[in-house]
């Protein structure tokens, strides 16, 4: 069993502030480029949604390959984001390894001086909330500790976002004012309830989700959010909320969900 | 009159009860058949703690995993009260189970109420769990863990020499097949085998979650039920899951599915 790497230890200390989305995005893409040894990063949400949006990206190489892959529709950041799981092209020159994007394959080597890309995609269950791009100049995989700590980076990052996605406030351009309630772990209202830490390890949260998704038939996004503004108003912890809703002593409704 | 008219299931009145050792093989023959092709962690795992229990009299089983962050969690429980247990100890920070991950090697507790090691967890098993003694099996390759597997029996004692290296037999095969299929795909280890298992564990509690609430059922039912409708149909339990959660499958289908023959 290894100990969390070294970037995935930034990504996590991210926790205990209260950055908005683009700032959040921005501190993993450049904690990649300096401790994974690559030349640079995107994360773009949504990425097969019309809403896509990319966050960040460090450099014009990395801007132009998540912009050539959402104008051709096909590419490593698409892949991952639907099927789940991190995608790598370490040699952009192996042919064999292209076939499955025929016209981004072309455009990449004729547009970019990319020569090896990664994408990792980050979700919650079912829920894919966007995905971490990477790329080198140079040929060349990862190693078996650097892809343990960019899976940890990934992982990370996801709760993270899904923290700011689900908070229990009307969103806005007053997020970042939000530091005030702290870094309190146990504050309901902390874009970090739990959510990214042991507590959101505990199933009865998300058994608690599809119990509330059934309920309302809403997705498990906006379920969770439900929860947590239920947390919030009533000054709980989400994982008290969580436990009502599995034995049955809360039940949402369209009108107080 | 001599026999009773009414219509009998072929599958349970044609099964003579198998003997151990017919279980035994079969258990190793499913394991094994379950690493062919594109096999599913979560399916693989979930059948090795059905086969604990069954062989070797376990009330529960559960594993955990290491994942990608340096922490364990838990990918199989054959119960809730399983993965309540697998939970105290990661709240405690302590427990067989970690211990068997750290040191690779089985940790065995015959009685929780008089062991003096792991105050914390103890504590809490005490008040919360629903055991007696636990069993940690190391899921190891060269000296090196993966993760583990706990056999929870509500009675205290310890478990037959045969028994324990009968269930770490079953866990290494699974082992073994985990870290080869990825050895093969790439020269890489399981951690992201590993995550994208813990994200599958997600959208099944989220499943359970949608059956227990449409059908009026207890955690532990709504699992079977979806256990039954993936198994039945050859389908993957994380994919029935997802396509719950996602509401493109009707959670009155997958409950219906126990209106039939049990299956097998």
């Amino acid at each position: 069993m290894a100990d969390r790497g070294a970037v995935t230890a930034v990504v996590a200390r991210l926790a205990a502030e209260d950055l908005a989305e683009e700032d959040l995005a921005r501190v993993v893409c450049e904690a990649c480029v300096a401790g994974l040894d690559v030349d640079g990063a995107a994360i773009s949400v949504l990425p097969t949604e019309p809403s896509r949006r990319t966050l960040w990206a460090t450099d014009e190489t990395a801007l132009a390959l998540e912009d050539l892959q959402f104008t051709l529709n096909e590419g490593v950041c698409l892949e991952a984001a639907t099927s789940g799981v991190p995608v790598a092209v370490p040699d952009l020159t192996e042919a064999a390894r292209l076939a499955r994007w025929p016209v981004f394959g072309v455009e990449v080597s004729a547009r970019t001086p990319a020569r090896a890309l990664y994408a990792l995609p980050l979700q919650w269950g079912a829920v894919t909330i966007g995905v971490l791009d990477l790329y080198r100049l140079r040929a060349g995989d990862f190693t078996t500790a650097q892809w343990r700590d960019l899976l940890g980076v990934a992982q990370t990052t996801s709760m993270l976002l899904l923290s700011r996605r689900t908070r229990p406030r009307p969103p806005g351009p007053a997020d970042d004012v939000a530091g005030a309630v702290g870094n309190g772990r146990g504050h309901p209202g902390n874009g970090v309830d739990g959510l990214s830490d042991g507590v959101f390890g505990n199933p009865e949260i998300h058994q608690a989700v599809g119990m509330v998704l059934a309920q309302l038939g809403i997705g498990p996004e906006e379920a969770l959010t439900r929860m947590r503004a239920r947390a919030f108003i009533e000054q709980r912890m989400l994982i008290d909320v969580a436990h009502d809703v599995v034995a049955r002593r809360v039940v949402f409704t369209e009108e107080i969900g | 009159m001599p026999m009773q008219s009414e219509p009998q299931d072929p599958a349970e009145t044609a099964a003579v009860e198998p003997t151990r050792e017919q279980r035994i093989a079969r258990a190793f023959v499913e394991l094994a058949d379950t690493l062919v092709d594109d096999y599913d962690m979560i399916d693989l795992l979930d059948r090795l703690v059905a086969h604990s229990v069954d062989l070797l009299a376990a009330d529960a089983a559960a594993i955990m995993l290491a994942d990608a962050d340096g922490g364990l969690r838990t990918v199989a429980a054959s119960s809730e009260d399983a993965q309540l247990m697998e939970l105290l100890q990661l709240q405690s920070g302590e427990g067989p189970c970690m211990e068997s991950v750290r040191t690779s090697a089985p940790v065995v507790v015959t009685d929780l109420t008089t062991t003096d090691r792991w105050p914390r967890f103890v504590a809490a098993a005490a008040t919360r769990g629903a055991f007696r003694s636990v069993h940690a099996l190391p899921l190891r390759l060269r000296g090196e863990a993966i993760g583990a597997m706990n056999l929870l029996h509500r009675v205290p004692g310890p478990l037959p020499a045969d028994d324990l290296a009968l269930g770490q037999a079953l866990a290494d095969v699974a082992t073994v097949g985990i870290l080869a299929e990825r050895a093969i795909r790439r020269g890489e280890i399981v951690a992201e085998q590993l995550q994208t298992a813990l994200n599958s564990r997600v959208v099944i509690e989220q499943a359970k979650g949608v059956l227990s609430q449409v059908g009026g059922l207890a955690m532990d039912q709504a699992f079977e039920r979806l256990r039954r409708y993936s198994r039945g149909r050859n389908l993957r339990l994380v994919e029935v899951a997802r396509d719950l959660v996602n509401q493109r499958l009707d959670a009155a289908a997958v409950l219906a599915e126990y209106s039939g023959a049990r299956h097998r």
